[in-house]
């Protein structure tokens, strides 16, 4: 682009010097009053790109086919355009959205009408400062912690949450010994020993509440981290609870709930009231790299009384903890990616 | 549900034409978010001539080729910037005056981009973008989720601008840097320096950028700049300082009404 700057006694000398040096195609781009008087016009010109520049598109100029083409590429590029930017806030929008996740319906409505309450004009803002007031974050200090009792439902990942719980202990300097609370299922002490090798980690095995809590009692007092691995079973059944209620109860022990995102969202919200009714008091949410809809995410992570210590999003010990901060459960809620909106 | 949606936003700035002020507003802004309750990360993309540990006064500027090359994690690739009661940032960077990534091409550009995104850690990652139009330096702009364009009165300044926003235009398909004009002597001069850009974008790409507001000129900015240390704590009231922040609410810094940092406001 040529840009000159004409100063002149007024405007029209000045559009004529700007015709007659940059030619007709010249753009103004700006006029401003001069210092000593008179106008100062500022005008640009684009010259022909280099061949170089020229992309894909290049065909002959005059052709009328080609013209077709180009005016439809170019009304294609400039959609995208259009769409970005910040979206406003819009109630109804934002109810669609909630819908496309499966979030469940009085807590999409309660979400929205506090969204809207905030008076934030950026919709995934207000959304934020909306599931703020309501998420807890409790990420785990692994320093200080003493032992872990992981518990939930069967098939959510409560043994690889164990091995990634050891593998940040381990990076954070501690120790730690893996208890396999779990010695009937199938194959379970098997896995937890097969991670306990490659994290250099103790293991051992409990078939009883009284060799559990030794165990763990040991693991303490050495000041090794014990992150014990249980059996799965529905914490919305009263007499099974009460079985892990007592274990929690272990002197300190903590118990994590574990969920699934995977999990229909009413039915995690139930299995997260259902933990904390045992004394859970954080979760972790395994699977959220599978979950196209972010309901059973955000159910679990704003259920009253329980905050939300970290999610998973890989079945292997390298992926890691991660943590979740409001922003970014609100974008995945609000901003949903074209494909997952069906 | 995709790994982009969960990983930090991620905002550029360039300007095409060096000595515009980038590294200044780079960091300035990362102050500001970093007060508002964000966890934030600068990004030192100038991966040959990396001056943004030294604008700071840093000892310690990360080890952004130890990164690249594999050897260590992000979390001990960064060094910490506290400055005085203000919340502390992260910064990424080369050694100042090593030239230690003078060759850094397209294709370490787009590792270290991808390597960005996933940076959970962090809400926001502030790329500090080299001076030209390289390949290396427009990948990062087509990368990030909000590019800024930073431009100054002068004349060679604008269409060099100009040139940062028709080659990023190319390269996304039609997405447009907003505009940010600095060393300004007012607001007035500012909005007409603006939208001579904006028309020039107008009239030959098709496409308008967005005026996102200016930084006026400040002598206290150079002083800061010289001190090596931070405007907000030398001179917490100029105007360049109120300038950052109200940058900051347009980058979507409202999130700070969410967490506000125990800091000095």
């Amino acid at each position: 682009m040529q840009l000159r700057t004409f100063i002149a006694k007024d405007m029209n000398a000045a559009l004529a010097s700007v015709r007659a040096e940059m030619g007709p195609e010249a753009v103004i781009v700006g006029s401003e009053r001069a210092k000593g008087g008179g106008v100062m016009v500022r005008a640009a010109l684009e010259e022909p790109d280099a061949p170089v520049l020229e992309d894909e598109i290049g065909e002959p100029v005059n052709d009328v086919d080609a013209d077709f083409r180009n005016a439809m590429i170019r009304r294609l590029r400039d959609k995208p355009a259009a769409k970005s930017g910040r979206r406003r806030f819009d109630r109804s929008e934002l109810l669609a959205s909630f819908a496309r996740h499966r979030l469940p319906d009085a807590m999409g409505h309660a979400l929205a009408e506090a969204s809207a309450k905030t008076n934030v004009s950026d919709m995934t803002l207000a959304l934020a400062a909306a599931i703020d007031a309501r998420m807890k974050s409790t990420p785990i200090d692994f320093v200080s912690a003493k032992a872990f009792l992981l518990v939930g439902p069967n098939g959510v990942g409560k043994t690889a949450v164990a091995a990634k719980l050891a593998a940040h202990a381990r990076l954070a300097g501690r120790a730690v010994t893996l208890i396999a609370g779990d010695v009937a299922g199938a194959g379970a002490v098997a896995r937890l020993n097969a991670f306990a090798e490659h994290l250099d980690a103790a293991i051992a095995t409990a078939d009883s509440a009284f060799a559990l809590a030794s165990l763990t009692g040991d693991a303490v007092a050495q000041g090794t981290l014990a992150v014990i691995d249980t059996a799965g079973f529905d914490p919305r059944q009263p007499k099974i609870a009460a079985v892990y209620a007592a274990l929690a109860k272990i002197e300190s022990v903590e118990p994590v709930g574990v969920l699934s995102a995977l999990t229909d969202a009413e039915e995690i919200a139930e299995m997260a009231s259902g933990l904390a009714r045992i004394g859970v008091t954080r979760l972790i949410i395994t699977a959220v790299d599978l979950a196209r809809r972010a309901g059973a995410l955000a159910a679990a992570a704003m259920t009253p009384g329980v905050g939300l210590a970290h999610i998973t999003r890989s079945p292997f010990v390298a992926g890691g903890l991660e943590t979740l901060t409001p922003l970014a459960l609100s974008r995945l809620l609000a901003e949903s990616e074209q494909e997952s909106a069906q | 549900m995709t790994l982009k949606s969960l990983g930090p936003r991620l905002t550029a700035i360039g300007s095409g034409k060096g000595g515009t002020g980038k590294t200044f507003v780079a960091v300035a802004l990362a102050q500001a978010f970093a007060d508002l309750g964000e966890r934030v990360l600068v990004c030192d993309a100038d991966l040959g001539l990396a001056n943004v540990a030294v604008q700071l006064g840093l000892a310690n500027s990360g080890d952004l080729p130890g990164l690249l090359a594999g050897k260590i994690l992000l979390a001990d690739a960064v060094a910490h910037v506290g400055i005085g009661s203000h919340a502390s940032f992260d910064l990424l960077s080369a050694p100042a005056g090593s030239g230690a990534l003078a060759d850094a091409d397209a294709e370490t550009a787009e590792r270290l981009a991808a390597l960005l995104k996933r940076a959970c850690g962090y809400d926001r990652v502030l790329i500090d973008l080299g001076a030209g139009v390289g390949a290396a330096t427009m990948t990062f702009a087509a990368h990030a989720d909000d590019t800024l364009v930073l431009a100054t009165p002068d004349p060679a300044s604008l269409t060099d601008a100009y040139a940062f926003a028709k080659l990023m235009v190319k390269r996304t398909g039609g997405r447009a840097p907003a505009i940010v004009i600095n060393l300004a002597a007012g607001a007035g001069e500012a909005k007409r320096t603006a939208d001579a850009l904006i028309r020039s974008a107008q009239t030959f790409l098709k496409v308008m950028p967005d005026y996102l507001g200016f930084v006026p000129n400040d002598l206290r900015v150079v002083e800061a700049v010289r001190r090596q240390t931070m405007l907000c704590v030398l001179h917490p009231q100029s105007p360049a300082v109120a300038a950052i922040e109200a940058l900051a609410g347009a980058l979507g810094g409202q999130i700070g009404n969410l967490k506000i940092a125990p800091s000095l406001r």
